[in-house]
């Protein structure tokens, strides 16, 4: 057996059995007995040592190991008398009142949910199996804490066996059992046991009365000290460098490791399972075949110093004891189990013999020395490193995915925003088509017009006749108004009335530029009415000199429509339209003062007078002005003055109020022109600018 | 794992955490053994130690867990945050990615372990001076924001880890006086007494165990 021989790496079948030769899979820790012939065997030795201490003769105690157990549980027992709560509790104990158990059962969390999921499946077994599931339950745990203080953990280990062989019995032949089919049967005997256990859990794994954590942290410290242990050194086919290798060596691993935090034994045996079926899984991936028990536990022993389990000695302890002893011996269960304790004696043991390699290399390896890195450990820092550039990776892949819906986005509104400009550029050009704007003449400066008109060759006839059919009719032609308060002016409400009319040539309804802001104010004027009716123009008539109004008066647009429709004629007469630009972000108000002061010659090609091309100057820039009115001696000169003196104003206003002011006026205003004839003091205002 | 059972009144079960490499279990073996255990192989999944200190008189075991800071054991590691008094969380003060993790393992800690552990701060290798990427005062004040206790410590020397693993036990032992650590949750990582035999079984309860949400075979 394993404990007398030379640990070797490679183990026939037969000795992973019982030394009886019962044919069940022995264990290290029953002296290489089956548990049902380790039992036996303590049996007769405890018969002998009776039969030995009868005889007072002590000096052939059984075993170091017994004597030291022995020794541990006499000095226990001393330290206890000193500790006056055991002394107490212990007292408390021999009343052996029942409710200590059920005090077990409130406090630990685990046996509650236990026996909630017992309680919900009870209606498959039925109310009387379920009282006599729980009696017994109760009777064992009540018999374990009764005996905790008095017996070693191996007597209370026979204990638990008795109970479960006990309840096996009863319930093949209780007539409560009777209904009870042989899968349920199972599944209570394995509750039986997995619901006692987890509730004694804290009392029997590791217990303080023995020295399992001792071997704990000797087996850790061992494992700890043989971490230059490689693949290779166990001549184990495990390739420690590839990918996926290591990932199913890590799934072992990590199987192994749960065992610590389960507390049934069956479900710590099942992670033992689960850790040698992934070690068949990493021999067959990199033999690419079927896995020889041979090179089984050399990849065993690999994982196990790998993974450095906590509480490996603890938790194989607890298996071996309190475990059901059938499922031990044989079956998968029982073969990987009896496997891993083949493992961690061949870890407590092993030397440089049994790694093939010279005593000196073993020594220096063990001592520290000579410390090598394997390519295991490498693997793992760069797995570690690799984990994070990972982890990096991501964090950055999610940025950049964020930052292209950013730019998107961004995109889509730049599109929509074109689209709405589109939008509203063909808005606003269907309704100028519809509603073209025309500046025409003011009576007032008639004369000077057909002065200005009769200098130029063709046409003349037609301007002053379309003319003087505005003045007589009183159009609502389009009106600009340049309020200015004039110092020294008798009137209230002086205004300037510019005209631009003669000037320039009407081009055809198509040819209007559209604008945006005309809409916009016709649409919104009401609203800015009301909002804005405690500005009135009277206001405005005491500001300063420096306060600049323009009063457009869209409101005229829509009435406009029936006048100009009537003015057939005067619509071809070289009066002046203005072509707002629909783009200017001040709107009307400043397209009126500068881009129909500006329509260059492009704009004007199709201009169906030619002669009124002629006019086509910039009314701002004063060089061209003087140039034509020098040159030609026309009324503009006259005209002009007026212009040349406020214009310059309107393009830097210092005041300027907006829109919002504007469409103050807009009720100030009478729709159209007409009332100019209560306004005669225009010409006035203009002689008077005259004279500024 | 020197002293005899019984000699001592209370275990107090701790984790330790933090990134590899910081010196986890460096500390931990300069805490137990008292020496530097300098080429200390990696940690794969969690490692114990335990020590016997003396806090107000009583005789106090110390169960210490040592996890791997590696992302691939973190299932196995995270079931032994549960139940644990106290939780040193450590940062190499040479390297400042280290301490920028210590949001998301303090995150880990205070989601998996109750209100009443204790969580002390160590920012390890304090004698590398020459190293130093993260200083005293910032860690010092990202203590103080999340209620840490702090202190920087060296698992080569040995500095102040003494003083780190003693005043966690002493912080623990006097929330227990105050009545602010119930020992009877089943999770509050104190034990009164070993589990005895039948000896409070209320308090013995919050014992071994670790992950008992996993037993779900
Ligand atoms: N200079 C110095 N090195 C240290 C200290 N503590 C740990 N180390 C080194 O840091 C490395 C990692 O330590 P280790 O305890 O394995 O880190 P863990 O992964 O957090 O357990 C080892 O090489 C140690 O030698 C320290 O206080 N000072
Ligand atoms: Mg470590």
């Amino acid at each position: 057996m394993y404990a007398t021989k030379q640990p070797s790496l490679r183990i026939k079948q037969a000795d992973l059995k019982c030394k009886n030769g019962c044919g069940y899979f022995g264990n290290a820790d029953w002296d290489g007995y089956c548990s049902k012939c380790y039992r036996n065997q303590m049996e007769k030795e405890r018969q002998k040592k009776s039969k030995q201490s009868q005889q007072g003769d002590h000096s052939k105690a059984t075993s170091f190991s017994k004597f030291e157990e022995k020794k541990r549980q006499q000095s226990d027992k001393k330290t206890k008398y000193f500790l006056p709560v055991f002394r107490k509790t212990s007292s408390l104990k021999e009343t052996g009142r029942p409710e200590k158990y059920i005090d077990i059962r409130q406090m630990n969390p685990d046996a509650d949910k236990l026996l909630a999921e017992f309680i919900s499946a009870y209606g498959e077994w039925g109310e009387a199996v379920r009282k006599d599931f729980l009696k017994c339950v109760q009777s064992f745990t009540s018999k374990i804490i009764h005996e905790l203080d008095l017996k070693s953990v191996e007597e209370l280990a026979d204990i638990a066996q008795n109970y479960y062989q006990l309840y096996n019995n009863r319930l093949n032949n209780n007539a409560v059992y009777q209904s009870v089919t042989p899968e349920v049967r199972d599944k209570l005997l394995d509750f039986f046991e997995r619901y006692s256990m987890v509730s004694l859990y804290t009392f029997l794994f590791c217990p303080p009365s023995t020295n399992d954590e001792e071997k704990d942290l000797s087996i850790q410290d061992r494992i700890r000290k043989l971490s230059w242990v490689n693949a290779h050194h166990l001549d184990c086919c495990i390739s420690e460098t590839s990918l996926e290798v290591r990932d199913l060596v890590y799934t072992a691993i990590n199987d192994l490791l749960g065992m610590d935090s389960m507390k049934a034994p069956q479900e710590k045996l099942a992670c033992v399972v689960r850790c040698c079926r992934s070690v068949v899984e990493v021999l067959q991936h990199c033999q690419g075949g079927p896995v020889s028990a041979d090179e089984f536990l050399p990849a065993l022993i690999f994982i196990v110093l790998k993974a450095n389990p906590a509480r490996l000695k603890s938790n194989m302890l607890y298996v071996t004891r309190f475990c059901y002893g059938a499922r031990l011996m044989q079956g998968e269960a029982g073969y990987y189990f009896t496997n891993l304790c083949c493992a961690v004696s061949f870890i407590e043991n092993l030397t440089a013999e049994s790694l093939n390699m010279p005593q000196q290399e073993f020594e220096a390896y063990m001592s520290g020395e000579v410390t090598c890195v394997s390519a295991w450990e490498s693997a793992l820092v760069a797995c570690e490193g690799m984990h994070q550039l990972c982890e990096h990776l991501s964090l950055l892949k999610g940025l950049s995915e964020r930052m292209t819906a950013v730019r998107d986005d961004t995109q889509k509104l730049k599109d929509d925003m074109h689209r709405l400009k589109e939008e509203i550029n063909d808005k606003v050009t269907s309704v100028l088509e519809r509603t073209p704007l025309v500046i025409q003449p003011r009576k007032t400066i008639l004369p000077l017009t057909m002065e200005f008109l009769k200098s130029l060759p063709p046409l003349p006839d037609k301007v002053e006749g379309a003319a003087s059919d505005e003045v007589d009719t009183a159009p609502k032609y389009y009106q600009q108004n340049i309020t200015m308060n004039q110092m020294g002016l008798s009137n209230p409400k002086p205004k300037l009335q510019l005209d631009i009319t003669p000037c320039v040539s009407l081009p055809s309804a198509s040819e209007v530029k559209p604008s945006l802001s005309t809409e916009f104010l016709t649409v919104a004027s009401p609203a800015v009415d009301k909002s804005l009716d405690s500005i009135t123009p009277d206001d405005n008539s005491y500001l300063g000199l420096s306060k600049i109004n323009y009063d457009i008066d869209f409101s005229d647009i829509s009435a406009e429509n029936s006048i100009i429709e009537d003015l057939g004629e005067s619509r071809r007469s070289p009066t002046m339209s203005f072509t707002p630009d629909p783009f200017s972000p001040m709107g009307t108000g400043c397209t009126i003062m500068q881009s129909p002061l500006v329509p260059s010659a492009a704009e004007m090609p199709r201009a169906e007078d030619p002669p009124a091309r002629k006019n086509d100057f910039v009314l701002p820039f004063l060089e061209e002005i003087e140039k034509e009115g020098t040159s030609e001696e026309t009324l503009l000169d006259k005209v002009e003055e007026t212009p040349t003196i406020c214009l310059p104003p309107p393009i830097k206003p210092t005041e300027y109020t907006g829109f919002s002011k504007q469409g103050s006026k807009i009720p100030s205003i009478p729709c159209n022109t007409g009332d100019f004839s209560s306004l005669n003091s225009t010409p006035n205002a203009g002689s008077s600018k005259d004279t500024n | 794992m020197s002293a005899g059972p019984y000699n001592y009144s209370y275990i107090f079960k701790y984790i330790i955490i933090g990134d590899m490499g910081v010196g986890k279990s460096c500390l931990l073996h300069q805490f137990t053994e008292k020496k530097f255990m300098a080429d200390c192989p990696h940690t794969i999944g969690v490692e114990f130690g335990t020590r016997i200190i003396e806090v107000s008189g009583q005789k106090i075991k110390l169960q210490i867990w040592d996890t791997a800071g590696q992302e691939r054991f973190r299932a196995v590691t995270r079931s032994y945050y549960r139940g644990a008094a106290g939780a040193l969380m450590v940062y190499d003060i040479t390297r400042r990615s280290t301490y920028n993790h210590l949001s998301s393992w303090l995150t880990d800690t205070r989601n998996l372990t109750n209100p009443s552990t204790v969580i002390f701060l160590i920012g390890n290798k304090c004698d590398l001076e020459g190293q130093r990427d993260v200083t005293y005062e910032e860690a010092s004040k990202f203590a103080e924001e999340n209620g840490l206790m702090f202190v920087e410590a060296s698992a080569k020397t040995g500095d102040n880890v003494e003083e780190a693993f003693l005043e966690t036990a002493k912080k623990i032992y006097q929330s227990i006086q105050d009545g602010r650590l119930d020992l009877n949750a089943a999770e509050s990582g104190v034990q009164h007494k070993p589990s005895q035999p039948g000896g409070r079984p209320g308090t013995a309860a919050g014992g071994d165990q670790p992950g008992r949400d996993n037993c779900a075979c």
